[in-house]
């Protein structure tokens, strides 16, 4: 017996000693799945075991300085059906002919939800994006069916349409690449809207607010067993811009009535370089793209114009350029401003004889400004040579963008002798002249004048222009200053240069063709030009700041109406409503000034 | 109290208290899982009133394979072998078919699996063969009988078709055979047959899983082993030489070993090809689905890959003190897949924590401990083999049921005694613990 026993004798402990080995190794792998990776483990049986019914909070409002909201919230609501105990057709067939009517749904439709719900168990969403119109009757039959409930989230809404839409932008659905870039941690769901454009784009996170839901248990077949949780949504936070509401409504409301509704209008307050309306048309109505569901957009309107004028469109200055080649021949010409030069509508350069837009006699610097008279700046600059407005243009950074953050800005173009040296052409007498009175190859943005036209109101400061003033957190009250004044560089001239420009420029609005900017009460000094377009009707623009009788200026804006024709007739009346907002806004008591 | 004294010793010498603690620690243990996890269903009275009617039948099987002496199974091995027969053909001619197999008598009161019994009975019955093959078990002709013996067991098995039987009972065959001090040679041969047989099977379901790969290169070729004569032709001469050479370099490096080995490992190769072309043939998809499954565990979350995985959500939420009884998401909301069944280490894991798994897998290494044990101490030789084949049966179960819910080893639909809800199961495994108690009360020396 023993001798049998020897001849196997090891093998059955071998073989428990294997069941050791494998008993151990189970028993650390328990330990890896139980406790080491416990955390993630219990976060996947809870997503498991919920469905959230998910309620969109309010994104931040974008606020115009003076607190008018041009984005803003209103609540939409979404129809559940979360299932009910009485499954009977008749009685289903009831519930959809009631609740149909309120929605965008035939009762058809409404049924087969309502029947596919009932088969599965699981909450299904019926009309989502109600606007309240709907949601009063629906109210009501909410307390009548079980199983019917009403979630209230909250939808953007653009209270003033068109509004800067330049600047605001709008809002759409995430495609693949968007999906993939989000941080899980956002909690942004594939249905969730951003921001497509503009600030909406630029502060997404900012604006986001934390979405709410309700918190629903449900089996490995999504039916539901109960509700564990309402948890309340946390709006995002207010974006608030620099702009004057009142400005920037009257830039765009007379840009849209202007000669031919193209164009663009810029204001910045000289004083800091903010921007006080940015207006372009034309300009689209961000709305179509977050209606309601039962609010029908046409498609039309979707394919939006996002083709921004005042920071893309770059054109001739035309006569507005005219203020570069007098501060060039102020400051280096040495020129006599009161000496005379006859205007006799053409000037004779030798090889060519070049025209002025009307006859103009003996003109001085002052009318010469005022009149915009090009035989007085073709002399000066003939006189002069190309090489002081060529300094000039560096001085006020033409040629360069404004640096304003925006998407997509030009640059626009300087010109003078040395580009052309450089591309190793030559520079004519005729390049002078055309170059003196604003065209050529000179090529500027409307934002660039607005910059120019700040720099000239401020003495010398070109500004980096910003639009966004601060963010202010609607869950814990802080407020995150954005917008800071920057100079990019300094014009520095002679005081008496300054002096002298101020005077030609009061004189162009007193008595010349900026006259239709004359305001009672208002030191206003602005320049019109008329750019000629080969290809059609002129583009007219206007260049001004303003300020209180005997105050420093307070306003600099561009107005720039494309194949408006005349810089007065087309850009004046859009300036004027401009200024006149502005002024009338700050002071409403003053009653409007001059009709 | 003398008297009382007598009793206890000898109520001690007749029956091993530590294996009917983690027995009885087990039961229990199962009972409430089983009660927890079906809590949940509509069904649940009917399954739980039918474990505990089953409770007690597999107690009183525990006092018949207790009480009675292991020996009659040697003696009449015969009668079991017509027993196992009969219940088989039985199955296979009155049986209902449930689930894709006919492997259940449906009686008035109850259902009854027999292959559930059978396996315990096939053990006992090797082990009786082994045992009078005695000295004689170096022989090939050892295996050559076993073969004839088993054979129509499996064959009626298949004929279920009852594949979990299959996966159980062999392995435990397998340590019987060792445990009875067989040739090593064989069992190897035996395990090179087994490991070709899986390496094309995994072989080529891989190629399944990325058909990319057979376009070219050697991917290529093993896929066309598969399907294509002349390749399968060519990998048997391939095999053939192969096999030729290395008889040729021991001769030459004068290793003598008998040439009929060389012969015989060739041909378990070639047999394990043929095997692997019949699975790849005659798979069904679900069970195509299970190897991808183990192979690729994360490629379809929602599909095959659901159910371990959520078993492992189940056992890793649990953490270390688990939810409770009766308080798993997992479970109670339907997560867990045949949480009564196949996956109810799931549902202990998730409401019993850490401490319950370990509990559990410390009981089933106790019970594995006693019965090597017992093993040890058995008066006769057919004793130690009984043993040596109830361990193997438990190791495997034990294996196969931690191994899958880890997923270390595919999904085979194999219960875990004691603890999954199966009457005929419980009623069988107590019985085989009763033969273990019934070798220890005959030991040596009582």
């Amino acid at each position: 017996m023993a001798a049998i026993k020897t001849l196997f004798n090891g093998r059955l402990r071998y073989l428990f000693t294997a069941a050791l080995i494998v008993g151990g190794i189970v028993a650390l792998r328990l330990l890896d799945i139980q406790v080491l990776r416990h955390n993630s483990y219990v976060e996947l049986a809870e997503r498991n075991r919920t469905q959230i019914l998910y309620q969109t909070a309010p994104r931040g409002r974008i606020l115009t300085a003076d607190g008018v909201a041009l984005a803003s919230n209103v609540p939409s609501f979404s129809l559940y059906y979360l299932g009910s105990s009485q499954q009977e057709k008749e009685y289903l067939q009831r519930v959809a002919a009631d609740i149909a009517p309120h929605t965008p749904l035939t009762p058809g439709q409404v049924l087969a939800k309502l029947e596919e719900s009932g088969k599965t168990g699981k909450a299904t969403v019926l009309v989502e994006n109600l606007s309240t119109r709907s949601t009063v009757a629906l109210q009501e039959l909410q307390q009548y069916y079980p199983g019917i409930y009403l979630l209230e989230e909250s939808k953007r809404d653009y209270p003033y349409g068109p509004a800067a839409s330049h600047l605001i932008g709008y809002l759409g659905s995430m495609d693949e690449r968007e999906w993939k870039k989000r941080d899980p941690r956002q909690g942004y769901r594939l249905t969730s809207k951003i921001g497509k454009n503009g600030i909406e784009r630029k502060f997404e996170e900012q604006l986001k607010g934390k979405d709410g839901g309700v918190y629903l248990e449900v089996d490995y077949r999504g039916r539901v067993k109960r509700i564990i949780q309402d948890k309340k949504w946390a709006a995002g936070s207010d974006v608030y811009l620099t702009l004057n509401f009142a400005v920037q409504q009257a830039a765009q409301e007379a840009l849209k009535n202007s000669k031919t509704g193209r164009g663009a209008a810029v204001a910045l307050d000289p004083r800091t370089g903010a921007v006080l309306a940015l207006a372009s048309a034309p300009a689209y109505d961000p709305n179509v793209f977050v209606p309601y569901a039962d609010q029908e957009v046409p498609s039309s309107a979707k394919r939006i114009n996002e083709y921004n004028l005042a920071i893309q469109g770059i054109y001739p200055p035309a006569s507005t350029f005219k203020i570069i080649t007098g501060a060039a021949a102020l400051e280096e010409g040495n020129i006599d401003v009161h000496r005379k030069i006859t205007c006799t509508g053409a000037y004779d350069s030798g090889p060519r004889v070049f025209k002025c837009w009307g006859t103009h006699g003996p003109v001085d610097f002052f009318d010469g400004m005022s009149n915009s008279c090009d035989v007085y700046f073709y002399a000066v600059a003939a006189a002069m040579g190309p090489a002081p407005i060529e300094r000039m243009q560096r001085k006020f950074m033409f040629g360069r963008p404004t640096e304003i953050d925006l998407p997509g800005e030009k640059a626009g173009n300087m010109y003078g002798p040395t580009r052309r040296a450089r591309n190793k052409t030559y520079w004519f007498v005729g390049d002078t002249l055309n170059l003196s009175i604003g065209q050529g190859e000179l090529l500027v943005t409307p934002i660039k004048l607005a910059q120019f036209a700040a720099a000239l109101a401020s003495r010398g400061n070109v500004y980096r222009p910003y639009y966004v003033d601060k963010i202010v957190s609607n869950q814990t009250g802080k407020e995150q200053q954005v917008g800071e004044t920057k100079i990019l560089q300094h014009a520095s001239l002679k005081p008496s240069t300054y002096d002298t420009l101020y005077q030609a420029l009061k004189h162009t609005v007193d008595d010349g063709t900026a006259r239709r900017v004359k305001i009672k009460g208002l030191d206003v000094y602005a320049k019109t030009g008329t750019a000629q377009n080969p290809h059609g009707a002129d583009h007219g623009w206007l260049l001004a700041f303003a300020g209180r009788e005997g105050e420093e200026p307070s306003i600099a804006l561009a107005v720039f109406v494309e194949f408006g024709e005349g810089g007065s007739s087309a850009a004046g009346p859009v300036a004027r409503a401009m200024l006149e907002a502005y002024f009338g806004s700050l002071q409403p008591s003053v009653s409007r000034l001059e009709e | 109290m003398a008297v009382l004294k007598t009793m206890r010793d000898s109520a001690r010498n007749k029956m091993d208290t530590v294996l009917l603690g983690a027995m009885i620690g087990l039961v229990v243990l199962g009972a409430l899982c089983i009660m927890s996890a079906v809590n949940s269903l509509s069904f649940s009275n009917a399954i739980v009133r039918t474990h505990l009617v089953a409770l007690p039948m597999g107690l009183c099987a525990f006092a018949i394979g207790w009480s009675f002496n292991y020996q009659i199974y040697n003696e009449q091995w015969k009668w079991v072998y017509g027993v196992i027969l009969a219940l088989l053909v039985g199955v296979l001619l009155f049986g209902s078919y449930q689930r894709g197999s006919r492997s259940w008598f449906v009686l008035p009161f109850f259902s009854m699996q027999p292959s559930e019994i059978c396996r315990i009975c096939t053990l006992l019955v090797v082990a009786a063969f082994l045992d009078r093959r005695g000295r004689a078990i170096y022989d090939t002709s050892t295996l050559f009988w076993l073969c004839v013996l088993l054979a129509p067991v499996f064959g009626l098995i298949m004929m279920q078709p009852d594949f979990s039987s299959v996966v159980v009972t062999l392995p435990a065959i397998a340590v019987l055979l060792y445990c009875a001090g067989a040739n090593l040679f064989y069992l190897g041969l035996g395990a090179l047959l087994a490991a070709t047989a899986g390496f094309f099977t995994l072989g080529w379901t891989y190629l399944y899983l990325h058909p990319e790969l057979t376009e070219q290169g050697v991917g290529r070729v093993f896929y066309l082993l598969a399907h294509n004569g002349w390749y399968i032709a060519g990998f048997c001469v391939f095999v053939g030489m192969l096999g030729w050479a290395a008889w040729w370099f021991c001769k030459q490096l004068r290793i003598f070993l008998p040439t009929l080995y060389f012969i015989l490992a060739t041909l378990a190769v070639l047999a394990g090809l043929a095997g692997g072309i019949f699975v790849e043939n005659h798979m069904k998809p679900h069970q195509r689905k299970r190897v991808e499954t183990f192979l690729a565990p994360r490629s379809d979350p929602q599909g095959a890959g659901y159910n371990v995985l959520q078993a492992q959500i189940a056992m890793g939420s649990g953490g270390v003190l688990g939810k409770g009884l009766f308080s798993g998401t997992q479970s109670r909301l339907g997560f867990v897949p045949e949480k009564h069944t196949d996956f109810i280490l799931a549902v202990a894991g998730e409401e019993l924590g850490l401490w319950g798994m370990l509990l559990v897998l410390g009981l089933y290494l106790t019970i594995l401990w006693r019965t090597v044990w017992v093993a040890y101490q058995s008066s006769d030789r057919y004793g130690y083999l009984v043993c040596a084949g109830i361990f193997g049966m438990f190791f495997t179960y034990m294996l196969v049921n931690f191994g899958m819910l880890l997923g270390i080893v595919p999904v085979a639909g194999i219960p875990l005694p004691f603890i999954s809800y199966g009457g005929s199961n419980l009623v069988s495994s107590l019985w085989a613990l009763g033969v273990v108690q019934s070798v220890y009360a005959r030991r040596i020396g009582v």
